[in-house]
């Protein structure tokens, strides 16, 4: 049977006035919003609103492994869940983990990995659970970031958080923090991930084509981006304890007026 | 074993005068002054060699010269000696294993289990059939709430546990709640002043072990619940100053809005 | 309470049960007493229609997505709506990853036969041409976190969420189907407002909205659907029995309760408006 309505690309990812489609300059982030401990059950959480993008991230760990067959010896493990909801995408996704989620699982479980200390662990494993609610490009990218939030939640050891953020090219111009139309439509796609603690990426992938300038620019205005996201991330991990404290010293003030 | 009471007399340190109230992140910088400082718990020294990092989010100290992090969340991690709350979760003829909010699950052994005071012959065990005698051990099941105390823990092996000791053995009433293990130095309080202000405030027998788990038990549900929101409540603001007053503030005020005296 | 683990001690069982006895509960609640839902609608842009449920501290999100099919052929001018659950590992350490088990067959499957049977969803509505085309809307509930109850917020969930519904209206022409340009929003599709009330049952005390620790250590759960002024389908499940007395009891009450909470929750405020 035919679809009613068609998940159409427009012809051209700028507007006349020389900004994207969803109004944002080249350079300019979509909106960005982060919470931690928003799932009780588990030792982390955290929730991240990005654009369109809705995804829950939760931290069980260190536990018993299973399938036992899995556990390391000499060192812990980590392992990512990404999955999608149903609900997610245009056209609604089989429930069944598919081939692409088992992959972005395994890249970001690598690109988290080199900020932890797994050989505290071992025998045991780390399991984040990555749920995306709502996805409008950029997913692993957010879910990566989002993860990382997870795991200092957690209170598990880390050399730094990670953050990730998608750069491309459309119709011929860099941009950064790709959505969904720009993603399928666009020329290139260059996610990357940055682990604060020695400034190195360890997440890089990168469909399409670029020269090796526009690559250059590609690399700076990445990292120029992250570090606006990590910012977020860091006031996001900050906050959930400072609020407590302000609210606290306020009704201490107020308790301490009336007397 | 309603004599019950916590031995733990740990000094609270989030309350130490060298704690500053400065909250840290992982991979936040904490001094690039390293000549006079030293990474202490919580901290690494960067790979250049150049800065002291923090691992955890957490509460800064400066002890001496040196630096630590006081984490506010983490896994209870066992050290011998340590009094904890365990649940039984499985067992067989040779051991128990036990569930003590660690990354691996703790065993307690029939040999570790003896009863307190002399053993007891005889009584009606008939000897002649070749029986395993197990009346000089206490026998558990599965679910049981035990209170034991951590013999033996290292990395590599799975802890060792004993129910040999003061205050130790099975728990037959009350209930148990879990916090964060960081955070159960502030239940205690420095010298335990906050555990015997909310005994005095509520008439409950408190247990607080080291792995996050306390047991209580009081007269009646009424003052129970108040304290187990007490004790979230310190769980809360854990990494605030002057908790201890506005704890008993909080009781008190609690006390009277609920009506119970 | 404690961490949730597989096992339950037997002190928290017997503290639950002993308060249970004085009609008291852990958390201060009245035997039939709902824990406090939150609900918000239409946060999911990519879904035809969503809804975020809190009860307590469960957490269900729920979406609707549509497809275009063949009706089946015993009716075949209706269409179809299809409910899943899934519980994910994230919510609780008690579930584990993988294809769907027992529990999270029995939460969509009661939840589907709440609505099914409460003439809630107007399927002749959803039929775009007879024996060629209907609707087949998926509501597909994401467990986010466990604390008990599972059942009763799902149904809310899933009620929230058709209300919230906007599905592109199609029209059956010669080449296929065309969008008309309008949506059929959820005050078309639902029309009953059935709720879902679980009952847990340890030893002989009944109550209402078991949370995570109750309904842990319960020996079995009852669930009733309700609407207006009938009772839609029921679920025993669990290794309790329960009397004819208490059923006939838990149907009166329920309807009492489910009345009361139909005006509290006020459903119908969650519709969507589209320009």
């Amino acid at each position: 049977m035919v679809l009613i309505i068609k998940d159409e690309y427009p012809d051209k990812l700028f507007r006349e006035d020389g900004k994207r489609l969803d109004g944002r300059e080249k350079t300019e982030l979509r909106p960005l919003k982060m919470e931690v401990g928003v799932i009780k059950n588990a030792d982390g959480s955290a929730y991240l609103e990005w654009g369109n993008n809705k995804i829950f991230a939760a931290v069980y760990g260190p536990r018993e492994v299973h399938p036992h067959h899995l556990a390391k010896p000499d060192r812990g493990v980590l392992r990512i869940f990404y999955r999608m909801a149903t609900y997610s995408v245009f056209d609604r996704k089989r429930p069944a983990p598919g081939r692409r989620e088992k992959e972005i699982s395994m890249i970001i479980s690598d690109c988290i990995e080199p900020v932890l200390f797994l050989e505290l662990y071992p025998g045991t494993a780390f399991e984040v659970f990555i749920e995306v609610i709502d996805a409008d490009g950029g997913t692993r990218c957010a879910s990566t970031t989002v993860a990382s939030l997870a795991l200092a939640d957690a209170g598990v050891p880390m050399k730094s958080l990670v953050t990730a953020v998608a750069v491309g090219k459309i119709d011929g111009e860099i941009v950064v923090d790709l959505s969904g139309i720009e993603d399928k439509a666009g020329d290139a796609d260059l996610p990357l991930a940055i682990t604060w603690f020695n400034d190195e990426l360890s997440l890089l992938q990168f469909d399409g084509s670029m020269d090796a300038d526009e690559f250059d620019t590609c690399l700076k205005l990445g990292k120029e981006a992250a570090e606006k996201i990590y910012q977020i991330q860091l006031d996001a991990l900050r906050s959930k304890y400072i609020s407590i404290q302000e609210s606290v010293n306020q009704s201490s003030n107020t308790s301490g007026g009336d007397e | 074993m309603e004599e019950d009471e916590s031995e733990v007399q740990e000094d609270d340190e989030f309350e130490d005068e060298e704690t500053t109230r400065e909250l840290v992140v992982p991979g936040e910088v904490l001094t690039e002054d390293v000549n006079n400082f030293l990474p202490g718990r919580g901290t690494i020294l960067n790979d250049t060699r150049d800065k002291i990092i923090s691992l955890h989010i957490g509460l800064k100290q400066i002890n001496k010269n040196y630096i630590n992090v006081i984490p506010l969340r983490g896994i209870y991690t066992p050290q011998p000696g340590d009094k904890v709350i365990a649940i039984v979760v499985d067992k067989n003829p040779v051991k128990y294993r036990c569930d003590i909010n660690a990354k691996d699950d703790a065993q307690l052994k029939p040999k570790n289990t003896a009863r307190r005071g002399r053993p007891r012959f005889g009584r009606g065990k008939d000897f002649s059939r070749n029986q395993r005698d197990d009346s000089n051990t206490e026998t558990f099941d599965i679910g049981d709430i035990l209170i034991v105390k951590v013999l033996s823990a290292d990395r590599l092996n799975k802890p060792e546990l004993t129910t040999v000791g003061k205050y130790l053995g099975k728990k037959n009433g009350g209930i148990v709640i879990s916090i964060d293990p960081p955070k159960i130095p502030r239940v205690i309080g420095r010298s335990g002043s906050m555990i015997k202000m909310l005994k005095s405030l509520t008439n409950c027998n408190i247990f607080v072990t080291q792995n996050g788990r306390i047991w209580l038990r009081g007269d009646n549900i009424a003052y129970e619940r108040l304290l187990i929101d007490a004790i979230y409540k310190i769980e809360r603001e854990a990494h605030t100053s002057g908790l201890t007053d506005r704890i008993q503030a909080f009781v008190e005020n609690e006390k009277t809005k609920r009506g119970i005296k | 309470m404690m961490d949730v683990k597989r096992v339950i001690s037997t002190i928290e069982r017997k503290y639950i049960v002993n308060n249970l006895k004085k009609e008291e509960r852990i958390d201060g609640r009245g035997l039939w007493e709902f824990r406090e839902f939150q609900i918000s609608t239409d946060m999911v842009a990519s879904a035809e229609g969503s809804a975020d449920v809190s009860l307590g501290e469960s957490r269900i999100i729920t979406g609707l997505k549509y497809d275009i099919g063949e009706p089946f052929p015993d009716l075949p001018d209706e269409g179809v709506c299809t409910i899943m659950a899934e519980l994910l590992p994230l919510a609780s350490p008690l579930f584990e990853r993988g294809p769907p088990d027992e529990q999270s067959i029995e939460l969509a499957r009661v939840v589907d036969r709440g609505i099914r049977h409460a003439d809630c969803v107007q399927t002749k509505k959803l039929c775009i041409k007879e024996k060629e085309a209907v609707y087949i809307l998926f509501v597909d509930m994401y467990v986010i976190n466990h604390g008990g109850n599972l059942i009763d917020c799902g149904g809310v969930s899933a009620l929230a969420t058709l209300i919230s519904a906007h599905v592109p209206e199609g029209k059956y022409t010669e080449n296929g189907i065309e969008w008309t340009g309008n949506y059929l929003m959820g005050e078309d599709i639902v029309n009953e407002l059935p709720l879902v009330l679980t009952y847990g049952k340890i030893e002989d005390m009944v109550f209402l909205d078991p949370c995570l620790p109750e309904e842990l250590v319960c020996d079995g759960r009852l669930s009733i659907s309700v609407t207006e002024d009938k009772i839609t389908s029921i679920q025993k499940s669990g290794s309790a029995t329960f009397s004819m007395d208490e059923i006939q009891m838990l149907g009166k009450k329920s309807i009492e309760i489910g009345k009361e909470l139909r005006n509290k929750l006020d459903l119908w405020q969650y519709k969507v408006k589209i320009e």
